[in-house]
C-alpha cells in the first residue's frame, strides 16, 4: 500500500518536473518574443514619428506656397468666390449618353468674342 | 518519524534524573531548568517548526500566484530607461493637428576613455569619419580620466554604419531623442526651442517642462513617446499666412519689424501669432539676436490711437457721455507748456463718433479729463493694462507706468503715449470691449467658451461693447482703417500711429504703427493686430508713413486671406454700421 503510494507520487514528481521545466522554458521563449515584439514596436513607432516630421516637412505652407508660386496659376482666394449652397441654380437634368450637348452647341454656333469671354480670364 | 518517537518514548520513559550521572544532571539543570518536562518542549519545537516552515511556504505561494495574477509593471520599462539619455518631449501640435515639434531619434557617440586602447589610432580614424570634429579637442577628451564622454551628439545612421565598423574598442552609440520643428520659423517665438538635452528653455516648450514633463523626466519615466500630444490653439495655416503677408509688408515699407497676432474673441485662444524677424527654432543660437525677440509679449510699447478705444470705452461705460456728446477740438490743447495737436485737425467741435474717426488727441484728452485721472486709471487697471499679462509664455514684460499719474499723463495716455503695454496687452483689453465686456486672459491652449466664461470678468456694459463695435465699424466704412474693409467680412477697426521716443523726445519720422481689426464687427469672433516698427514713406502711400498707409492695407491683406481659413462665411449687401449694430443694440437693451 504504501508502496505503491510512494511510486504514485514518484510519478507525480516527474510529472510536474517536467511540466514545470516545460512551462519555464515556454514562458522564456515568450518573454524573448515578446521583448523581441516591443523593440519591433519602437522601431515602428520611432519610424512612424520620423516619417511624421518628414511628411509636415514636405507639407509645410511655405514650400507648398513656393510651389504652388513656381508650377501653378492660382490667385489667393476672393471673398465674392463663396455663396451658400441654396443659392446655387438648380442642377441640369440628366442626359443619356451620347445625346447631343445642347450648351456646347449653342456656344459654338455663337462668333468667337463672346466665347471668349465665358473662357476662363486672364492665365497667368 | 519513528526516531523522534522513539526518543519522545524514552524520554517519556526515563525516570527523573536518578541514573543520570550527576554532572550531566547538573548541566540539564542549568540548560533547561529544573522540572521540565522536555517531551512536551519538544513537541512544542516541533510545532513551531512546522507552523514557521507553512508560513514560509505560503508566502513563497502567495507571492507565485500575485507574479501570476498581476501583469507584468515597470520591468519592461527600466530596460528601455538606458538607451534613451535625452528624454522624449510630447508632440505638439496645431489646432487641426499639424505637427509643430516632435522627436526624432538619432544615434549620439560616446566613447569609454578608459577603455580605448590607442588614442592616436582611434583619433585618426574618428576624424576621418566625422571631419567637422576638432582632431585635437577629440584627442583631449579621448585621452581624458573620465569613464564617459560624449563625443558627438546626433550623428547620421551612415556615419554611425561607418563608425561600427571601425571596431574601435571604448566607442559606442547611445540613441537619443532630438527635437526637430518641421516647420521651422514659422511658429517660432511660440513654441520656442530646447536645448541639446531637450530641455525646454524658451516658448511653450518651457512651459511644458514647467506644468510637470520636468518631474516626469527626474523620475525617469518620460522615456517614451507615450506622452499624450498637446495641442495649441494655432492654427498653422493661418500663422503662415499671417506671418507672409507681414513679411511682405515688412520688405515692402523697409521696416525695422513687424508683429500681428489673431486672437478668438470670445475664448480669448491666441490664434495666429508672429512676429519678424524670427528665427529658426532647429537652430536655437538665432534666438539670442536682439532684434529677434517677441515683440507682442516681450516688448512694451506706446500703442498710440489704438489706445482712444479704451478712453472712449471708459466714457461710454460711466453713462456720462453718449455718442453724440460734443467736445472742443477747435484748437490745440495746452496743458502748462505742453500742446496736444491733431494730425488732420477739424477746427470745430466734435462728437464722440467723430472723436474716434478722426483719431482726434485733442477730443480723445478732453474725454479723459471729463472722467478724471482716478476714474481713467481704475479703468485701465480693470482692463488689465498696468499689470503684467502672464500668459503660458515664460517671456513677459511689465507695462511701463508713470510713477506719478498727473492729469497731463492722463491727457496723454487717453490718445496712447505715455503708457507703455505689450501688444498683447493692448489686445486683451481691446478684446473685452468687443465681446460684450467680459475680459478674458489670452491663452495658447484650446479653451471653450464655457471654460472663458468661467474665467472672465466683466468690465464693461454689454451696450458699451455694442457702442464700441459700431465705432470700429465706422471707422472701417467712413473712417482711417476704409482700406482694410474687406468685402464680406463686416471689418471694423482702428489704426494707431505712435512716435517712438528717440534720445528723450518724440519723433516725427520714427513711428510705432498698428491697426486693430475685429471681424465681423456685428458678432465678433476674431481679433487681428498688425504692428509694425518704423515703416518708411513710399511713392505709393503719398510720402505718408501714417498707419493708415501701411498696416491697414497689411491688415486688408491679411484679413482676406485668413477669413476663409477662420471659417468666416462672407455675407453682402449688409447694412451700415449704425443700422445694423447701433438699432439692434438700443432695441435689445430697453
Amino acid at each position: 500500500m504504501i508502496r505503491l503510494l510512494n511510486i504514485c507520487v514518484i510519478v507525480a514528481l516527474v510529472v510536474a518536473a517536467v511540466d514545470v521545466y516545460r512551462i519555464k522554458f515556454e514562458s522564456t521563449r515568450k518573454a524573448e518574443q515578446v521583448a523581441r515584439l516591443r523593440l519591433d514596436i519602437r522601431r515602428e513607432h520611432d519610424g512612424v514619428a520620423e516619417l511624421r516630421a518628414q511628411w509636415s516637412k514636405l507639407d509645410n505652407p511655405i514650400r507648398i506656397q513656393e510651389l504652388a508660386q513656381r508650377h501653378l496659376s492660382l490667385r489667393i482666394i476672393d471673398s465674392r468666390q463663396f455663396d451658400q449652397l441654396d443659392r446655387l441654380p438648380q442642377r441640369p437634368p440628366d442626359l443619356p449618353p451620347g445625346s447631343p450637348d445642347q450648351i456646347g452647341n449653342m456656344l459654338e454656333s455663337r462668333d468667337a468674342p463672346t466665347a471668349s469671354i465665358l473662357s476662363p480670364r486672364n492665365p497667368r | 518519524m519513528t526516531a523522534t518517537d522513539a526518543a519522545l518514548a524514552m524520554a517519556a520513559a526515563t525516570p527523573p534524573a536518578t541514573k543520570v550521572p550527576w554532572r550531566r544532571a547538573l548541566v540539564r539543570t542549568l540548560l533547561y531548568g529544573r522540572n521540565v518536562d522536555r517531551a512536551a518542549k519538544t513537541r512544542a519545537r516541533l510545532g513551531l517548526a512546522i507552523v514557521v516552515f507553512a508560513l514560509g511556504y505560503a508566502l513563497i505561494a502567495g507571492r507565485l500566484i500575485m507574479f501570476a495574477a498581476v501583469p507584468e509593471g515597470h520591468m519592461g520599462r527600466r530596460t528601455m530607461a538606458q538607451d534613451a539619455v535625452a528624454t522624449a518631449r510630447p508632440d505638439i501640435l496645431d489646432r487641426s493637428g499639424e505637427i509643430l515639434a516632435t522627436d526624432v531619434r538619432a544615434p549620439s557617440l560616446f566613447a569609454e576613455p578608459n577603455r580605448i586602447i590607442d588614442i592616436d589610432e582611434a583619433t585618426e580614424l574618428l576624424s576621418a569619419v566625422l571631419p567637422d570634429l576638432d582632431a585635437v579637442e577629440l584627442r583631449e577628451r579621448l585621452g581624458s580620466k573620465r569613464h564617459f564622454v560624449w563625443l558627438k551628439r546626433d550623428i547620421t545612421p551612415k556615419q554611425r554604419a561607418e563608425i561600427y565598423r571601425l571596431g574601435l574598442p571604448g566607442i559606442g552609440f547611445l540613441p537619443e531623442n532630438k527635437r526637430v520643428y518641421p516647420n521651422g520659423a514659422e511658429v517660432s517665438h511660440l513654441i520656442g526651442h530646447v536645448n541639446i538635452d531637450n530641455q525646454g528653455i524658451a516658448g511653450i516648450e518651457k512651459w511644458l517642462d514647467g506644468s510637470g514633463l520636468a518631474d516626469l523626466h527626474l523620475a525617469g519615466l518620460a522615456t517614451d513617446r507615450l506622452q499624450e500630444p498637446v495641442n495649441l490653439a494655432v492654427d498653422l495655416r493661418v500663422q503662415h499666412a499671417l506671418r507672409d503677408e507681414l513679411m511682405k509688408a515688412r520688405d515692402k515699407y523697409k521696416a525695422k519689424a513687424a508683429a500681428g497676432v489673431i486672437v478668438a474673441v470670445r475664448t480669448g485662444e491666441i490664434v495666429s501669432m508672429v512676429s519678424v524677424p524670427d528665427y529658426d527654432p532647429n537652430n536655437p543660437r538665432e534666438a539670442l539676436d536682439p532684434n529677434r525677440i517677441n515683440r507682442l509679449t516681450t516688448g512694451v510699447y506706446e500703442m498710440g490711437s489704438t489706445f482712444k478705444a479704451l478712453t472712449l470705452a471708459m466714457a461710454l461705460d460711466s453713462g456720462k457721455i453718449n455718442l453724440n456728446s460734443t467736445f472742443d477740438a477747435r484748437v490745440p490743447l495746452h496743458f502748462g507748456k505742453f500742446e496736444i495737436h491733431d494730425a488732420h485737425p477739424e477746427g470745430r467741435f466734435l462728437t464722440l463718433s467723430e472723436v474716434f474717426t478722426y483719431s482726434s488727441n485733442i477730443g480723445a484728452a478732453r474725454v479723459a479729463l471729463a472722467m478724471g485721472v482716478d476714474q481713467h486709471k481704475a479703468f485701465l487697471k480693470k482692463l488689465g493694462q498696468l499689470d503684467r499679462l502672464r500668459t503660458e509664455l515664460p517671456e513677459s514684460a511689465e507695462p511701463l507706468v508713470p510713477r506719478h499719474w498727473g492729469e497731463l499723463n492722463t491727457i496723454t495716455i487717453a490718445f496712447g503715449h505715455g503708457l507703455s503695454v505689450a501688444p498683447l496687452q493692448a489686445v486683451m483689453g481691446i478684446c473685452a470691449l468687443m465681446n460684450g465686456g467680459y475680459l478674458i486672459p489670452p491663452t495658447f491652449l484650446r479653451r471653450s467658451e464655457q471654460q472663458a466664461q468661467a474665467i472672465a470678468t466683466r468690465v464693461i456694459k454689454p451696450e458699451t461693447s455694442d457702442k464700441m463695435r459700431y465705432l470700429m465699424r465706422l471707422n472701417a466704412e467712413k473712417g482711417t482703417a476704409r482700406q482694410a474693409d474687406v468685402p464680406g467680412y463686416y471689418v471694423g477697426g482702428k489704426t494707431g500711429t505712435s512716435e517712438k521716443v528717440v534720445g528723450g523726445r518724440y519723433s516725427k519720422d520714427r513711428v510705432l504703427n498698428s491697426f486693430t481689426a475685429v471681424l465681423p464687427a456685428d458678432d465678433p469672433r476674431y481679433l487681428l493686430l498688425i504692428m509694425l516698427d518704423e515703416p518708411q514713406p513710399l511713392p505709393e502711400t503719398h510720402g505718408f508713413r501714417t498707419s493708415g498707409w501701411n498696416a491697414v492695407p497689411t491688415g486688408g491683406a491679411v484679413i482676406a486671406r485668413v477669413a476663409p481659413l477662420l471659417g468666416i462665411q462672407p455675407r453682402f449687401d449688409l447694412p451700415p454700421a449704425d443700422q445694423l449694430i447701433l438699432a439692434t443694440s438700443t432695441a435689445s437693451s430697453r
